[in-house]
């Protein structure tokens, strides 16, 4: 790469982060109360919170991660990214009742509808504060990592330079107005997203002609070498890589199907932009504008993914040393313009699910978790003690991501499946069954704490789950069903005991 | 259709499909979970999209009914042209896709956005009617009235 486009690229970067900041900054007077800082409550139309929600959504493992998988085992990976339609499946399931439940009280965070549902029950708010803290930190650590080291590597820069740069700023902007701001400046990067994937769509039309060639080339290039540096690099093709369910084993393409699609619906970067939209009656409209987003940034993926097997499997470039590279190959390929719109979607793509997590983490520490342990502070009490949280757990998390390899990528074992833990049979059972009592949901959510922990030091001793299933379906499916069969033998707010308003919001 | 009085029953089929979906996953017969999983999802939304324990016939019909239909259609598909050209370049293509990947483009992707999504917008009066969010706005007012006066 010239020295002129990594120029470009850096101002490009510069500006994105400078309107990011702009955007948070403005979005300061709007915080002016809890439920506004915490949690955006009912203030945003669903053009804002749609694309709010994808960009939370679609992290820096969506732009660079995927299309590596995409490059290395074929279509399995895209099972998981062309799942669009999960946001109007997570609006039929619970997005009525979750926006209800800012009706019914003061709701600024998960931890307030889990208050409101389960009467006050300080267990089963702490339990899924620490969950839901586990699956936000690996998720910041991870988003933090992957950019920095991306963006010292490209411009040169010492990582603690580049770290704090970019994610000084975030931190600032956060900081200063919470998820009124996250909110505003996911959708602003959510829509550089969007247009970087409707570049790059095009791009990966002209440099391959379209699928037919692709497959053709996939089908036929049998195993191609290349000798870069000294080294041999080889890439095998099969046509396996090109049907519905590419190259890897069933039990993946049946977890990348199903978990991505319910998941969707236990994410908190979704939940919380429900309880965030003005009127429930647009969730129909924010359930398009999110599926319409997602259907480009999928897209987007699939096509990068693609794009690299072209080339590699045509002799246009060399095998890739690393499947993570397969965008940047492309953006190389394209030239400058498909360069700049590619390392602006993975900037966006990390600030915007950084931001998300980063404002999460520092809630549950500042305000659920102090809570669950009987600690009650005045609304702007902990609006200031939320604001130097951030700046802590921001700082920290970026010297842990920049300092501690090893371990980010331990805790990037937690992520998605981690929360759906959580969040499952508290939200997904709790608010659409009545007779979800806090016993059943307390015992599930346990189950979810142990078994993540458990999975965690079985992965790392190397713990093979049953029929090579991943193991967080496994822990999502013990949670549920302990939650379940629990609460069947078991009647703490369940049915009667059920805050009249509450039982209206199930019924609704 | 009225769903109130077999909610237990939706709940207890929810957490028998994670079950056997897991199950599938452990014994190698991923397909079957991969078809099973359509009917969790389905029952998650009927439950949750139900109104007083009303779920409206037209919303079950078209998008809920209709997506799930093509779904499992879609991998039926997918899996029959899988197999016909196991190890192979296949000898047709739709849009430039493997025939079996097409039909995850068109059902999967494609098909979910034009049922769910476009259905969620087309019957949004049937999964939350001005009434029905107006009549429990009321109803939250009253109900905070009691718990202040008490």
């Amino acid at each position: 790469m010239s020295s002129g486009v990594r120029y470009l690229i850096v101002f490009f970067s510069l500006g994105m982060i400078l309107v990011s900041f702009l955007i948070g900054w403005s979005a300061k007077k709007k915080a002016s109360d809890v439920q506004s800082f915490f949690g955006g409550t009912a203030l945003f139309g669903p053009v804002t919170v749609g694309l709010s929600t994808v960009a939370a959504v679609a992290s820096a493992f969506a732009v660079v991660g995927v299309p590596g998988l995409v490059y290395g085992a074929g279509n399995t990976m895209n099972l998981w990214m062309l799942s669009s339609c999960a946001f109007a499946m997570a609006y039929f399931a619970v997005g009525k009742k979750i926006r209800a439940m800012a009706e019914v009280g003061p709701i600024a965070s998960l931890g307030d509808i889990s208050d409101l549902r389960f009467n006050n029950h300080r267990g089963i708010k702490a339990i899924l504060s620490i969950v839901l803290f586990m699956g936000a930190i690996a998720y910041l650590a991870s988003q933090i990592s992957a950019c920095t080291a991306l963006f010292a590597h490209l411009l040169g820069w010492n990582p603690y330079v580049a770290g704090f740069f970019i994610f000084g700023i975030l931190t600032l902007y956060t900081a200063i107005s919470g998820e009124v701001g996250g909110v505003m400046t996911q959708a602003f990067q959510g829509l550089i997203m969007v247009v970087a994937g409707i570049i790059m769509i095009g791009a990966f039309f002209m440099i391959t002609g379209g699928f037919a060639n692709v497959l053709e080339v996939v089908s036929k290039a049998g195993t191609v070498t290349a000798t870069v540096d000294g080294q041999e690099l080889v890439k095998q093709f099969t046509p396996k890589a090109m049907d519905a369910w590419g190259a890897m084993p069933g039990a993946i393409a049946l977890t990348w199907m199903f978990i991505p699609i319910l998941g969707t619906m236990g994410q908190p970067q979704v939940l919380t932009r429900i309880y965030a939209l003005k009127d429930p009656r647009d969730m129909p409209k924010l359930s398009l504008y999110a599926g319409l987003g997602h259907f480009i940034i999928g897209f987007f993926a699939l096509t990068m993914g693609y794009g690299a097997l072209y080339l590699v499997g045509k002799g246009l470039i060399p095998p890739l040393a690393n499947n993570d590279n397969a965008i940047f190959a492309v953006a190389d390929y394209v030239g400058v313009v498909a360069q700049l719109f590619v390392y602006a979607a993975i900037l966006a793509a990390s600030m915007s699910t950084a931001s998300m997590f980063l404002t999460l983490s520092s809630n549950i520490i500042s305000r659920d978790l102090p809570t669950a342990l009987g600690l009650k502070l005045e609304g702007s009490k902990q609006m200031n003690i939320s604001r130097a949280t951030t700046f802590i757990i921001g700082s920290i998390a970026i010297i842990f991501a920049l300092t501690s390899g090893e371990a980010v990528a331990i805790l990037g074992t937690f992520g998605w499946g981690t929360l759906m833990s959580a969040t499952f049979p508290v939200f997904i059972i709790g608010l659409a069954w009545k007779k979800a009592s806090s016993q059943g949901v307390m015992a599930g959510l346990t189950v979810a704490l142990v078994l993540n922990i458990t999975s965690l030091l079985l992965n790392r001793s190397g713990f093979s789950w049953p029929g090579g299933l991943p193991w967080y379906v496994n822990v999502i499916t013990a949670a549920i069903l302990v939650t379940v069969v629990v609460s069947l033998f078991t009647k703490g707010a369940a049915d009667e005991e059920i805050d009249p308003r509450v039982d209206a919001v199930i019924d609704l | 259709m009225e769903i109130k009085k077999h909610k237990n029953l939706i709940v207890l089929l929810i957490t028998a499909c994670w079950v056997a979906v897991t199950l599938s996953g452990w014994y190698g017969h991923w397909f079957f979970g991969l078809c099973l999983s359509v009917v969790l999802m389905l029952l998650h939304m009927v439950l949750g999209a139900a109104q007083n324990g009303i779920i409206s016939k037209k919303l079950l019909i078209y998008p809920l009914l209709s997506w799930a239909v093509l779904w499992i259609l879609g991998f039926i598909v997918g899996e029959y042209y899988s197999k016909a050209f196991l190890g192979q370049m296949p000898s047709f293509t739709v849009f430039g896709f493997h025939p079996s990947f097409s039909a995850i483009i068109l059902a999967y992707w494609v098909g979910g956005v034009l049922t769910l999504t476009l259905g969620l917008l087309y019957y949004s009066k049937e999964w939350l009617s001005d009434e029905a969010w107006d009549t429990f706005k009321k109803r939250i007012a009253e109900l905070n009235g009691e718990q202040a006066n008490n």
